[in-house]
């Protein structure tokens, strides 16, 4: 006699998923991943609900459902996905954002560099905070480069330009006095050696500030994007997100040619280029992945094909 | 000089008998498994883990577990079976004979962090089958699962060598694969090609443990050992790996097995690589999970 398990719940049980998410939600899940490329695991459903039910108050609808369609049919769909995404990425921005990237930065690209200076030379490592917002992220490199200069790798001089569109962002970088949620992320070793208490903000000392060039550049203005070259290593973060495809893949593809061949570029941990172009390598570090521009230190540069023949 | 230790170290671990075998009941339990869910036969499968009694322990146990089955309590074999569900349960019976094996010497490894390695790179192995359209995603599984058993062997007979082996790995950050070459010529996955040929596992099986480290090498279908080369380097780059640092920058399109899975599976292009990492980070904490209930009582 055969007996089988009856009942679709204990179907989809026994083959072995975990408790199905609202379908919806998933639905919105992979419309923003589409859309822009961030992407939220089941394990991360959680935060993404959590983002959505802020929007769905606001809005006022009261199921997924609903929701989906003002962020699909409805006509001000792109305003509302533009407004999911602010809600997504607010208050990420922080010192030591990523750590698994910095590893990266410190234990395997940085000593590459380094390891292929010749001996008794110093070579300039140069490195581009494309979205450098209030300049939390600039200024954690520039930590970096302080420590790094003092270690092993002192054959590297540094220099990191930051950008960002916004005016204000760029003034308020520059002053480099930040509150405590900025520093969540911070080490005491480097809040004591870096930061003075100012009230309850925390003042940047002039030695890490004085290491970052900033300035105010549009990633869609092609004429100045033309002066970014050259650089080993570029990071841009929760700005891709925001343009279309066809401006992504414009900017993507500068940001690929201010790289030398050999040289990274790190996207947040959660947004990916799918789609976008697959000039770059995804390479895999621990515990983060970033993309490379093929051609590496020792060979010749690969200059980029253009962009029509992608498909074979 | 090193050929003669290494003949002397080889002599060592072909004395086999010292590893666990394979409990009889597993083979058919696993085979009532693969079913569709649609098919499998509940009582067959209740009457076949009531035969072993730390199966049956493990199932009940697991099936009250609050991580996995939170609500009611499960007192009999069928209604853990329910709750549990199968890919839950194929995890529970091999890990519950693989437990067996864990050396009772003290490991210069964290046995949580290898056994995580070895589930996680087996799921991972298994989700990227999927993903290029290969037709046995069960037995990516099991290749996956089963890669380092080797490192059990090595373990097992040779616990000095290990332990060097280990420590060079850990202090130098390189792969346990390269200290075991450089120090001893010959390596886990060897050892483990050795134990899967004394088990008599799938010949397929037993060629992927041998050659997960060099797919470029490995015999037809080359698809299994290219599989579970990437998957074990993703698992290592992703939290998944023996809890030591390795610092490595892995580009999937620049290695062999990327090539050889290219060749053979079309399909291979159209993969979302970033999309697939990032789903990993599920997978990982439910592999974690899995591990502290199973391997930590």
């Amino acid at each position: 006699m055969q007996s089988t398990v009856p009942g679709t719940a204990m179907d989809s049980r026994l083959s072995g998923e975990r408790e199905p998410a609202d379908p919806n939600l998933v639905y919105i899940r992979d419309l923003i991943y589409q859309v822009c490329g961030i992407f939220h695991p089941d394990n991360k459903l959680n935060f993404l609900r959590d983002r959505c039910i802020r929007r769905m108050k606001v809005r006022q609808v009261d199921s997924y459902r609903d929701y989906l369609e003002l962020l699909t049919t409805h006509a001000g769909r792109d305003e509302e996905v533009r407004n999911l995404l602010n809600e997504i990425t607010v208050g990420e921005t922080c010192f030591f954002r990523c750590p698994p990237q910095l590893t990266a930065l410190r234990k395997i690209i940085l000593p590459r560099f380094s390891s292929s200076v010749p001996r008794l030379a110093t070579r300039k490592f140069r490195v581009w905070s494309a979205a450098c917002s209030t300049g939390e992220e600039p200024y954690t490199l520039a930590m970096i480069s302080l420590e790094e200069s003092a270690g092993p790798h002192r054959n590297v001089a540094w220099e990191i330009v930051a950008t960002d569109l916004n005016d204000r962002s760029i003034t308020r970088a520059e002053l480099g006095l930040y509150d405590a949620y900025a520093l969540r992320n911070t080490e005491p070793y480097f809040l004591q050696k870096y930061f003075v208490k100012d009230g309850d903000k925390f003042q940047l000392s002039s030695q890490v500030r004085s290491r970052v060039t900033f300035s105010r550049l549009n990633l869609l203005d092609e004429s100045k994007l033309l002066f970014m070259k050259g650089f080993d290593l570029i990071f841009c973060a929760n700005v891709l997100i925001y343009f279309d495809t066809a401006s992504k893949r414009r900017v993507v593809e500068h940001l690929y040619n201010s790289l030398v061949p050999g040289g990274h570029f790190f996207l947040s941990p959660t947004e990916s280029l799918f789609a976008i172009t697959d000039h770059f390598h995804l390479v895999h570090f621990p515990g983060a992945t970033g993309y490379l521009r093929p051609g590496g230190l020792s060979g010749p540069g690969s200059p980029m094909p253009p962009l029509s023949s992608e498909k074979k | 000089m090193k050929t003669e230790v290494e003949e002397a170290l080889r002599g060592r671990i072909r004395n086999l008998d010292a590893m666990p075998s394979i409990p009889a009941v597993l083979a058919p339990l696993l085979r009532c498994l693969e079913l569709p869910p649609d098919q499998i036969e509940l009582e067959k499968l209740t009457e076949l883990i009531s035969c072993d009694k730390s199966i049956t322990a493990q199932c009940l146990r697991m099936a009250n577990s609050p991580l996995f089955a939170p609500g009611r309590r499960v007192e009999t074999i069928r209604g853990a079976v329910v709750a549990l569900g199968s890919r839950r349960l194929r995890d529970i019976l091999w890990s519950s004979f693989l437990v067996r094996m864990a050396p009772k010497t003290d490991w210069p490894v964290n046995p949580a962090a290898f056994w995580e390695h070895s589930f996680g790179c087996a799921i991972v192995t298994q989700q990227l089958a999927r993903k290029v359209g290969w037709h046995d995603p069960e037995r990516a599984y099991l290749c996956g699962l089963l890669h380092d058993i080797g490192e059990l062997v090595y373990a097992t007979l040779l616990p000095e060598e290990f332990r060097a082996a280990v420590n060079a790995a850990n202090e130098r950050n390189i792969s346990l694969y390269q200290a075991e070459q450089e120090l001893f010529g010959f390596t886990h996955a060897d050892t483990g090609g050795l134990l899967a040929d004394y088990w008599s596992l799938p010949t397929d099986v037993q060629k992927v443990i041998e050659f997960h480290h060099t797919p470029e090498l490995a015999p037809q279908p080359v698809v299994l050992s290219a599989l579970v080369h990437l998957s074990d380097l993703l698992c290592r780059m992703q939290g998944m790996g023996y809890g030591f640092e390795e610092l490595m920058e892995v580009d999937f399109a620049d290695s062999s097995a990327w090539r050889l899975l290219r060749e053979e599976l079309p399909k291979i292009g159209s993969v979302d690589v970033a999309r697939f990492t990032l789903e990993l980070d599920a997978e990982a904490e439910e592999v974690r999970r899995l591990v502290s209930s199973v391997f930590q009582p």
